[in-house]
């Protein structure tokens, strides 16, 4: 397991985290979302050793990180960093022995990350002169070279296009059925409901939201249901028992239910109000239930 | 994963140092800083084979007479300092045909009414060399003649008032061409640290080794890498500098010439840890090459005064700037080597400006790391080194 646990960190008189805490299975998956400045790339740094934090630790297989457990960390900061005139191979070559490998298995490794990642015939050239997608994949292995057994990046689909968004889940999946677990940021939301098994929303230096997105839609939306019902008169919802309208217009209902409430009293009496074109759950995609918990003042049970 | 071994400080400091090194020396500014010093050194040396070339040289035919003839002649040419070669020629007629060639420059007819024979007129120390060896011949040859032999002719002795003074001489001109080698070198590589630093920082990619390593092991493989090639090229110059003095033969002394060049290399390299670290420090204050200049200045000028103490110090070794300059940690580097080649210095004097040199040292990696640790990750505008020194250590 990794796990973030009780992370505090203030600059200053700004407090940041106010106890992060998450974790991470082997072999899954974990995506964090955020908005700008909530205090993601903090907690990835504390990760790292890069930022002290004031209070909590990151534990991987139960003991705290320190440096020799980090150099089995693949990381990515969200600002990306090369040497601009190193060649791409030797530059990979290079982290894979700082992260502890010898030199002939570094730079065996390295050639093989780089060709996996479609830079074959670029290795001899200086990462300055490669394109930014192509740097991108530098970067990524210079992460996964020396076969970390937990992958850290911030933002690694930033800035991908969508060809490159492919082949970079692509690679993450890869590392994630290996059993390596994966923890990313990122703003495209669609992208970590599509990957993650799990996700954490961070606000106002806490976690508001973590879970995997089913159960996020199950503890964030409540019960909403939609029915659409073209010929019922306005109001037709309004005195069932336990059920809130949301929303109604011209039979297109949004109904909350209460703890108590029977959807199938719900279906009857539509049913009753003539045509029903639509009954169901409504699912909440991940946008909707970031909003929400971003928005929401109070904190939400992690 | 068995494949990952945990890296040792030393590991780090030497892969770090192993990539400033590779890197280094295949850059293109390094590469053709090398080859103008050298040719500069080179150059100089040419110089002044050219402007002092030695002694004088002459050659002279000698008809007739014995080897003492000879003899003397060879010998009064030591005593002058001429480098006399001897031809013996059969007659007359073949010595006037060897003057007219220009073959030699003079030819003596030797006997009771010796004659010297030349081109124009006796040039330079030939006319001496001759008249004085024919005369002690002469002199010699009427004592035996009274039958005064074996005659006790004290000897000079010559006790010059400033002592070694020539050697002197050749040996502070090394520790000048030293103190520009040291400043030269010095801002070449202080620069490729600032460089090395800011381009890290720059490119962003000092938080991806940060993640593997601490910012001392970073900033000291960085000085050692570039340290090994500095050192490196320095001793390359003293190499090639010694040997062609050698070769040229241009200096007398050449063993004390060797120790200046030692000393010169030991006063490198403290110079080198010093400013190196000071250099490093500070260009880690900004993130962009642009503003190096800036944060460097301080440092630069510093070493630009040491230049010139160092420079004044060859005139008047013993003056007191020159004696205060000499203790003073990031002046003494290009200070005492002079003074020591004017061979002014005590050895206390010498070991108090190291001890010194190594305190100051050893503050500036101290202080200096902290500071680099706080600034590494702060990238933006130029950073106060209280804000770095502020900023927490991980």
């Amino acid at each position: 397991m990794l796990e973030f646990d009780g992370l505090r960190k203030s600059f200053g008189s700004i407090r940041v985290l106010d106890g992060v805490g998450f974790t991470v299975a082997p072999g899954s998956m974990f995506g964090f979302c955020g908005s700008n400045g909530a205090g993601k790339t903090t907690t990835m740094r504390i990760a790292m050793g890069l930022v002290r934090a004031d209070a909590g630790e990151v534990r991987w297989q139960g003991r705290p990180l320190d440096q020799v457990t980090r150099s089995r960390i693949g990381y990515m900061p969200e600002e990306r960093g090369l040497y601009p005139k190193m060649k791409v191979g030797e530059q990979v070559t290079y982290f894979a022995r700082l992260h502890g490998m010898d030199a002939a298995p570094a730079a065996k490794a390295a050639e093989e990350w780089v060709g996996r990642l479609g830079l074959g015939d670029r290795r001899g050239d200086p990462v300055e002169k490669l394109s930014l997608g192509n740097q991108q994949r530098v970067q990524l292995a210079a992460a996964l070279v020396s076969r970390p057994e937990v992958l850290i990046l911030d933002e690694p689909f930033s800035g991908l296009d969508p060809v490159g968004v492919d082949s970079l889940a692509e690679a993450l999946l890869e590392q994630v059925r290996t059993g390596v677990p994966v923890v990313f940021s990122s703003h495209q939301l669609d992208l970590v409901e599509r990957l993650c098994d799990s996700v954490g929303i961070l606000a106002r230096g806490r976690m508001v939201a973590t879970g995997t997105v089913e159960e996020l839609r199950r503890r964030e939306a409540g019960r909403v249901l939609r029915v659409v019902v073209p010929d019922a008169p306005p109001g037709w919802a309004a005195a069932l028992p336990g059920v809130r309208v949301v929303s109604e217009s011209a039979g297109d209902t949004l109904l909350d239910l209460g703890a108590g409430a029977d959807d199938q009293a719900v279906l009857g009496a539509a049913v009753r109000t003539g045509r029903v074109t639509h009954f169901a759950w409504r699912q909440p995609s991940l946008v909707e239930l970031f909003r929400e918990a971003v928005a929401q003042p109070q904190e939400v049970a992690a | 994963m068995t494949e990952l071994r945990t890296l040792s400080s030393a590991a780090k400091v030497r892969l770090v140092a192993t990539r400033e090194l590779s890197t280094r020396i295949r850059d293109k500014s390094f590469i053709i800083s090398s080859i103008v010093i050298l040719v500069a050194i080179v150059g100089a040396m040419a110089f002044q084979v050219v402007v002092s070339s030695g002694g004088e040289e002459t050659r002279v035919a000698v008809v007739g007479g014995d080897a003492s003839v000879t003899a003397a002649l060879e010998a009064q040419g030591e005593a002058l300092d001429v480098d006399v070669t001897v031809v013996e020629l059969v007659d007359e007629d073949a010595a006037r045909a060897a003057v007219d060639a220009e073959d030699v420059e003079g030819a003596l007819l030797a006997g009771a009414d010796p004659e010297l024979l030349v081109r124009e007129s006796a040039g330079g120390s030939l006319e001496a060399v001759v008249q004085g060896a024919v005369g002690q011949l002469a002199v010699a040859q009427q004592l035996a003649d009274a039958g005064l032999t074996g005659l006790d002719v004290p000897e000079v002795a010559v006790t010059p008032l400033e002592t070694g003074a020539a050697a002197d001489g050749q040996r502070i001109v090394t520790a000048i061409i030293g103190v520009v080698l040291l400043y030269s070198l010095l801002i070449l590589f202080g620069q490729f640290i600032a460089q090395g630093v800011v381009e890290e920082k720059a490119s962003r990619v000092v938080e991806l080794l940060l993640a593997t390593m601490r910012p001392w092991q970073l900033l000291a493989g960085k000085i050692l890498g570039l340290g090994v090639l500095a050192l490196g090229q320095m001793v390359l110059i003293g190499v090639v500098g010694v040997a062609g003095v050698l070769a040229f033969d241009v200096v007398e002394v050449p063993g004390e010439l060797i120790g200046t060049v030692l000393t010169v290399i030991a006063w490198f390299l403290l110079g080198y840890a010093f400013y190196a670290a000071v250099f490093a420090v500070a260009a880690s204050l900004v993130s962009r090459q642009e503003d190096l200049a800036t944060v460097l200045m301080p440092t630069s000028m510093v070493l630009i005064v040491a230049f010139f103490v160092g420079i004044q110090a060859a005139s008047d070794p013993a003056g007191g700037l020159a004696r205060v300059t000499s203790y003073l940690p990031g002046l003494s580097p290009l200070v005492m080597p002079v003074r020591q080649a004017a061979g002014q210095v005590a050895l206390w004097e010498v070991g108090l400006a190291v001890v010194l040199m190594l305190a100051a040292i050893a503050l500036i990696v101290r202080l200096g790391g902290r500071v680099y640790a706080g600034a590494l990750l702060r990238t933006g505008g130029k950073i106060k080194v209280r804000e770095a020194l502020r900023a927490e250590r991980v």
